[in-house]
């Protein structure tokens, strides 16, 4: 069982520090394209995630797709109690920043690595958008 | 961000409270996306669906508008759309749940703030347009896209909260495709063939959005033929947008800032990729459904031109769409207004068709109502549609106008 602390840096995020587990994949996002938001579940079928609840997860993936929906819809998750706990992407777009923003939901990209590769589901990460870092505290084995 | 003294004392709650959240927030969006500075705006399209503004984002509105105008003075114009409710389309759609009420909500709300509410796509039915080179701050992807490409206007995603903030500042910040440095082509590609309708145009931007995959890449496109028509671009654009995440794109001696290829991309272009005819009937094959029961052709995404609307009505004439099918025509309110006294209302209705005024299926609450008709099947000409209504648990295909009415009135997904 490994326990050794890896440390991944981007550009400095969006949100408050928060600890949690990562549900990820290599796939892209958009809330309006990808999930189910009454039940808290992907929802498209061709998506790696397909049926797996994201809500309270620290959500990894590779890059924002689609448009302006997600901007106001991640502040209306997290009103409902039904948002991802953090949000890591390789590349954002400007409405997923936008989003972040106006419903204060950690959120950073811009990795110096593709991020998707190197954290896998389960992983218990520490995110601080503010300094730019993530830290997966309890790799799993 | 470097801030003048106007924007320190918005900050600081000197010129209002709507100004103080808007311009914070702002800050915020530009410092992740490392803006030098925020640049000023006339014009702003701002994205309010009902569906995708939800509850917190109407009393969100509601709580601005609740302001002294003092505190929430607007320093800039701006337009809305898609709130135009079809009281009776919705009746049909989502029975027991009144739509045009709860949309009226945010009509009232940006109502109160100063907001021009209409009824149109702003990039095709202009209240009024940016000129080339001006910035603006247009919320829904596709006003972006064509902003930036055809119009040669400046905009990045000013996604509804942020084109709402842009309202109250008179400003965004300046990253991304306000700069030149981004509006220069990345990729090159050369269509070795002449789309033939608004779904291949559709499809052409769908295959290299997905090829690209990222705002910041930006496409120039060599065509031959006669000249793409600006809804075919349209098409292209807003499935780049949809597929690709795009903000922006060049067709070569076309569009205002791709004169040339050298021009596009401001240096020596490379080798352009070539996109085939065999790529796209290949793209239009790898969507499951052909021969199945039709439950739903909604043509839409965006909204239909007058011209479209007079196309479906004569591709109807002496037929009448299958028991088992709807066939949903959106097109905005003075295009149905238009068609009513055009007589083509009525000839649409007669063969059993539904004209929907003031929004669009994909964006509102598809999937409430797919699961109230028991819908699996759904036809369009809209290559965006078609991705997006994927997620909300149908299986899409995407074809042509033709193809959608013909199969309506077959009442299966014809090939």
């Amino acid at each position: 069982m490994g326990s050794s602390v890896t440390e991944y840096r981007g550009h400095q995020g969006i949100g408050p520090a928060v600890r949690g587990m990562a549900l990820a994949a290599a796939d892209d996002f958009s809330t309006r394209y990808d999930l189910d938001r009454d039940r808290g579940v992907f929802s498209r079928p061709s998506h790696t995630l397909y049926g797996e609840s994201y809500i309270g997860r620290i959500l990894v993936l590779n890059a924002a797709k689609g448009g302006v929906a997600s901007a106001w819809m991640l502040r209306e998750m997290v009103q409902q109690e039904k948002a991802p706990l953090a949000l890591l992407l390789n590349n954002a777009n400007p409405v997923m920043a936008q989003g972040a923003a106006f419903a204060n939901l950690p959120f950073m990209d811009r990795f110096d690595t593709d991020i998707t590769a190197v954290i896998r589901t389960g992983d218990v990460l520490y995110v601080d958008p503010a300094a730019g870092v993530v830290r997966v505290e309890t790799p799993l084995t | 961000m470097k801030l003048n003294r106007f924007e320190q004392e918005m900050i600081e709650g000197r010129h209002g409270q709507a100004a103080q959240w808007a311009i914070t927030y702002q800050q915020r969006v530009g410092d992740f996306f490392d803006a030098e500075d925020f640049v000023e705006l006339r014009l702003i399209h701002i994205s309010t669906d009902r569906e995708t503004i939800g509850d917190s984002g109407v009393a969100f509105i509601e709580e601005l508008a609740a302001l002294p105008l003092h505190e929430r003075r607007p320093r800039a114009f701006a337009t809305a759309d898609f709130r135009g409710f079809d009281t009776e389309a919705f009746r049909f759609l989502l029975p027991g749940r009144d739509l045009s009420e709860e949309s009226e909500e945010v009509v009232r709300g940006l109502g109160k703030l100063g907001i021009v509410t209409s009824h149109a796509y702003v990039n095709d039915h202009s209240v009024t347009s940016p000129g080339f080179g001006e910035v603006c701050g247009y919320s829904g992807t596709p006003s972006v896209i064509y902003m930036n490409s055809i119009v040669g206007a400046r905009c990045n995603f000013e996604a509804g909260p942020s084109s709402l903030a842009a309202f109250f500042t008179g400003r965004v910040p300046r990253y991304g495709f306000h700069l030149d440095a981004h509006r220069r082509a990345t990729d090159a590609f050369r269509l070795d063939f002449q789309p033939v309708d608004v779904s291949e145009w559709g499809a052409v931007g769908a295959m290299i959005g997905r090829c690209l995959n990222s705002y910041w890449r930006v496409p120039a496109i060599e065509v031959s033929g006669p000249p793409p028509s600006i809804l075919d671009l349209n098409h292209l654009g807003l499935c780049l947008a949809s597929y690709g995440s795009h903000a922006m794109f060049h067709i070569i001696g076309l569009t205002p800032e791709a004169s040339d290829w050298r021009t596009a991309f401001g240096t020596s272009p490379p080798e352009p990729e070539l996109v085939t005819r065999s790529q796209l009937d290949a793209f239009f094959a790898g969507w499951n459904g052909i021969g199945e029961r039709l439950d739903v052709a909604p043509l839409s995404t965006p909204q239909l031109t007058l011209t479209e609307v007079i196309q479906v009505a004569e591709l109807l004439q002496g037929q009448h769409v299958h028991p088992d099918t709807t066939l949903l025509i959106y097109t905005p309110l003075e295009i149905k207004q238009a068609c009513e006294r055009l007589g083509v209302s009525a000839m649409i209705e007669a063969a059993g068709g539904r004209l929907v005024h003031g929004h669009d299926f994909f964006a509102t609450y598809a999937k409430e109502i797919r699961e109230t008709h028991g819908w699996q099947h759904l036809m369009t000409h809209s290559v965006k549609m078609a991705n997006i209504c994927e997620g909300y648990g149908y299986t899409p295909v995407p074809a042509s106008i033709e193809r959608c009415v013909a199969s309506a009135i077959a009442g299966k997904i014809h090939y």
